[in-house]
């Protein structure tokens, strides 16, 4: 959710600079993805987390918590708010507002008429708040709407009423019906999803985007403006079925307090007062047929202080209550705690907005979040945990100990394959199946190391791999093992067996530990992706030269190039004379290298060796 | 030459989990495991993840196509030993479907559930064990990967005794100097939900999720959440390898190439 900094100033002036937010965000509320200088503004990209999405994803949401968490000052701007009354009656012979709400899966639905508007573009102010944001201005009336959604969080529409054919209906869908989108995409609805008609037509898919046929344009007098509350469910089913993303619906998803109604409509009449001074404001009609009980939510400070392992002071609570404008009552404990213990029992009653605040341990997630998780001392616990052996894995760990210890090397590959007998039933790639064996994985494998041996150093490819298959009749741990020649593969519970009946008794074999131990970090090297050339260069020396003092001249003259060896891998005696063969690898991180220029290091490195008496390059 | 076979080299994730679990086991950890094929609830309900939650959707989750049954077959799901169990709560009107698991949160359900069962509590578990999830790869992203995933259920255990263990761990798996912090997150499963962060080599790197386990999820696994209390946390593997030894891509652990198996 992108914020601007000076729309937030509107409502805290008191706010400290920018960069002193973004800790506050981090540490208290919720991850700042980006923090962005736009002009003469400042914009955070905020991760606002699912279970705030309900009051947090609107700039006074972000603006109240704020004040809160800094106990700063909140300048409400409803007071502001001066709408002209009506007139004493509709006129004549013209039908006052009608709202049928037909489905269950809306909770309230407010619409007013006003007429006499003028479209025109926004106030200068309100294209600026909407660019800030990275959004359009479009007309004023448009804009207003969208104003009000990313300052109070709640959607809002505006329909040209003379488009309207009679009342405004909340209803299912009808199959086969059709509607065509503002932005002129075709939709084709289901009795499953959720409109707003008129006599005649769809209007708009309910909280999700609004339809052609009345779209307010440049002509527009008269409109009607729509704040409306739906189930999140329904919402989110049917734009998932539609394939439509829209802020309005990202919004209702997430479950908005159908009390917010009133404050919305009032803001946006406001603001189309503002732009259209002369606008005549209808009353209000509201439908509100599933009123939000008013919840209340009761803690201790002796569970809070417990969960968060941090003992919490009845006053650090009470300030909290207090900056939070939480309505609360104390009793002490009903099983007789003491009170300096932190005994009370709080009982606040939840805000409508924050419908995260459901059982007490959210109130330890207030609380610890607000005084700051940085408060908790880290201890390990002294618990006396009886402990079993897990037996898999003791069984894991011993195969590949075994086979580690005959010289195999283990590798993981890939679960996903082409063919198998479980499928999944859709993915990101084009392979649906989990495999039904390890030897498929670990023949690719051995191929692909098979053509690295001069760079592995290794004189033969011995691989394994313990890993899950996965067959009609469920899932199985196997172990597979193998080289060019051959690969063995069998369940983990066949290669254990082999075992002494004690083997399992624990799950850290004594080769394991002294693995582990003798280890302590190292870097990690990235190998070049460009192909290597492999060189070997047999030399007859003088009995008694070491393969070190070859080995010294070589290296000398092999060049940077060089990425292993040189290695000896044959050494034999012949009369007075031995015979030293080494291999050296060649490869570069930026290109293929050419025979030609590896041509001139070994030409080199020849000429080096015969430069010593009796030195003979075979 | 002459010296006895030369050893193999060993995959530097199963070097990581063994480290891990000794870092673990020295806490008094109880090393758990599960099966990678699991049923909807142990994955999703269990864990206090409603109906509509956004994670399951199809893009994250690999549901399993199941096979046309007779009627009145209980549905197929996880390994022999482990078999499915109908969702309590109707979350999937009595229909389980099968998922590869998303993470190893189910393997601490299932070891918590088991071991009150079996009045083993208190008790802590550690679990590392291949988790998948249905999006495109790049070098920071892959379909499959290894999470940690442990949980400590008791009496008085707090977020104090889950900074505790958490730092003993990161020191154990990155160096001695580091640091461990917190920030607030949402995961179904824990009230209140902590991101955590370790500082090394002077930078604040992101973790894994944590929090204490939401009474809802010990409820679903048979405890009574007002005796019992614990936390819960859970990250990935294969990300503390990358950042433990400077490793590039995430895709270079599963690709059968020795060249990997450098430590």
């Amino acid at each position: 959710m992108l914020i601007s900094y000076n729309w937030l100033k509107w409502y805290i002036p008191e706010a400290p600079d920018a960069e002193k937010f973004v800790d506050v965000f981090n540490y208290h509320l919720c991850e700042v993805e980006s923090l962005e200088k736009k002009g003469d503004d400042n914009i955070f990209d905020l991760k606002i987390l699912p279970n705030r999405a309900h009051d947090l994803l609107s700039h006074q949401g972000v603006a109240r918590e704020l004040a809160s968490l800094l106990n700063i000052k909140y300048v409400d701007p409803a007071p502001k708010y001066k709408i002209p009354p009506p007139a004493p009656k509709a006129p004549a012979g013209q039908a006052e507002l009608k709202i049928d709400v037909q489905s269950d899966k809306c909770r309230r639905y407010m619409g007013r008429i006003v007429k006499n508007i003028k479209i025109g573009t926004s106030p200068e102010w309100v294209i600026k708040h909407l660019e800030s944001i990275g959004q359009r201005s479009i007309n004023n009336v448009v804009d207003a709407a969208n104003i009000v959604m990313f300052d109070c969080g709640q959607p809002a529409h505006a329909f040209d009423l003379d488009k309207i054919q009679g009342d405004i209906i909340v209803r299912n869908g009808k199959d086969g019906e059709e509607m065509t989108t503002l932005d002129n995409k075709e939709i084709k609805f289901k009795s499953s999803n959720m409109v707003i008609s008129d006599d005649k037509n769809v209007l708009a898919i309910a909280g999700i985007k609004g339809g052609k046929i009345a779209e307010v344009d440049n002509n527009t007098k008269d409109i009607i403006l729509e704040v409306a509350n739906f189930n999140p469910t329904s919402v989110r089913k049917t734009a998932q079925a539609l394939n439509i993303f829209t802020d309005a619906r990202k919004r209702f998803e997430n479950d908005l307090s159908p009390e917010l109604g009133p404050h919305a409509m009032l803001e946006l009449s406001a603001l189309i007062l503002e732009m259209c001074p002369e606008a005549i404001f209808e009353n209000i009609v509201d439908v509100y047929p599933q009123k939000q009980e008013i919840r209340k939510l009761s803690f201790s400070v002796e569970k809070i202080s417990k969960i968060l392992g941090l003992d919490i002071s009845v006053s650090q609570v009470e300030d909290i209550l207090k900056r939070y404008n939480f309505e609360y009552t104390k009793t002490p404990s009903p099983d007789g705690h003491s009170p300096l213990a932190g005994g009370e029992e709080y009982v606040i009653t939840v805000p409508p907005m924050r419908l995260d605040l459901v059982i007490e341990e959210d109130m330890a997630e207030e609380i610890g979040r607000i005084i700051g998780y940085d408060k908790v001392k880290g201890k390990i616990p002294k618990i006396n945990f009886k402990t079993k052996v897990n037996e898999t894995y003791a069984k894991i760990s011993w195969a590949r100990n075994k086979l580690l210890g005959e010289g195999y090397s283990e590798v993981m590959t890939y679960t996903f394959c082409n063919s198998g007998e479980v499928e999944v039933m859709q993915s990101a790639s084009d392979k649906k199946f989990l495999r039904t064996n390890l030897t498929d994985g670990l023949k690719e494998s051995l191929k692909l190391n098979q053509l690295n041996v001069p760079l592995l150093g290794m004189d033969e490819i011995k691989i394994f791999e313990i890993g899950t298959v996965f067959k009609k009749s469920g899932e199985e741990m196997n172990v597979a093992y193998g080289n060019k020649k051959e690969v063995k593969e069998m369940s983990l519970e066949e290669f254990c067996k082999s075992a002494s009946p004690d083997a399992f008794a624990q799950e850290y074999p004594a080769s394991q530990r002294h693995r582990s131990q003798k280890h302590t970090g190292g870097a990690f090297k990235m190998w070049s992706l460009f192909p290597f050339i492999a060189r070997d260069i047999a030399v007859w020396v003088p009995e008694g030269v070491k393969s070190k003092d070859v080995e010294k001249i070589i290296k000398n003259n092999a060049g940077s190039l060089a990425i292993r060896g040189p290695e000896l891998f044959d050494e034999f005696k012949k009369d007075d004379k031995i015979s030293y063969a080494f291999r050296v690898v060649f490869q570069s991180f930026d290109r293929t290298l050419t025979d030609a220029e590896i041509n001139a290091v070994m030409t080199q490195i020849t000429n080096k060796i015969k430069e010593n008496n009796g030195w003979q390059v075979r | 030459m002459n010296e006895d076979i030369k050893k193999g080299t060993i995959h530097p994730l199963s070097l990581l989990a063994e480290e891990a679990y000794r870092a673990f086991s020295e806490l008094g950890f109880e090393i758990a495991t599960g099966p990678e094929l699991e049923s909807d609830w142990y994955n999703f309900y269990a864990l206090n993840f409603s109906k509509d939650h956004p994670a399951l959707d199809m893009q994250d989750t690999f549901w399993i196509k199941e096979p046309p049954r007779p009627s009145g077959t209980p549905p197929q799901a996880g390994g022999e030993k482990n078999p499915p169990r109908l969702d309590k709560e109707g979350a999937g009107g009595g229909n389980s479907k099968s998922v590869l698991r998303t993470h190893t949160t189910t393997v601490t359900a299932r070891a918590i559930e088991q071991a009150g069962k079996d009045g083993r509590l208190p008790a802590a578990f550690i679990s590392i064990g291949k988790v998948f999830r249905n999006e495109a790869t790049d070098a920071t992203h892959e379909m499959q990967f290894y999470q940690i995933d442990g949980a400590m259920v008791g009496e008085n255990v707090s977020l104090a005794d889950l900074k505790g263990v958490l730092t003993h761990f990161y020191k154990k798996m990155l160096s001695d100097d580091v640091e461990v912090e917190f920030r607030p997150s949402f995961f179904p499963f824990t009230e209140p939900s902590l991101e955590v962060f370790a500082k090394f080599k002077g930078k604040w790197l992101e973790m894994m999720g944590s929090g204490v386990l939401h009474p809802n999820v010990l409820k679903n696994c048979g405890l009574d959440p007002k005796k019992y209390q614990g936390f819960a946390f859970g990250g990935g593997l294969d990300r503390i390898a990358m950042i433990k030894w400077g490793i590039p891509d995430v895709r270079l652990f599963y690709q059968g190439d020795l060249r990997l198996n450098q430590f």
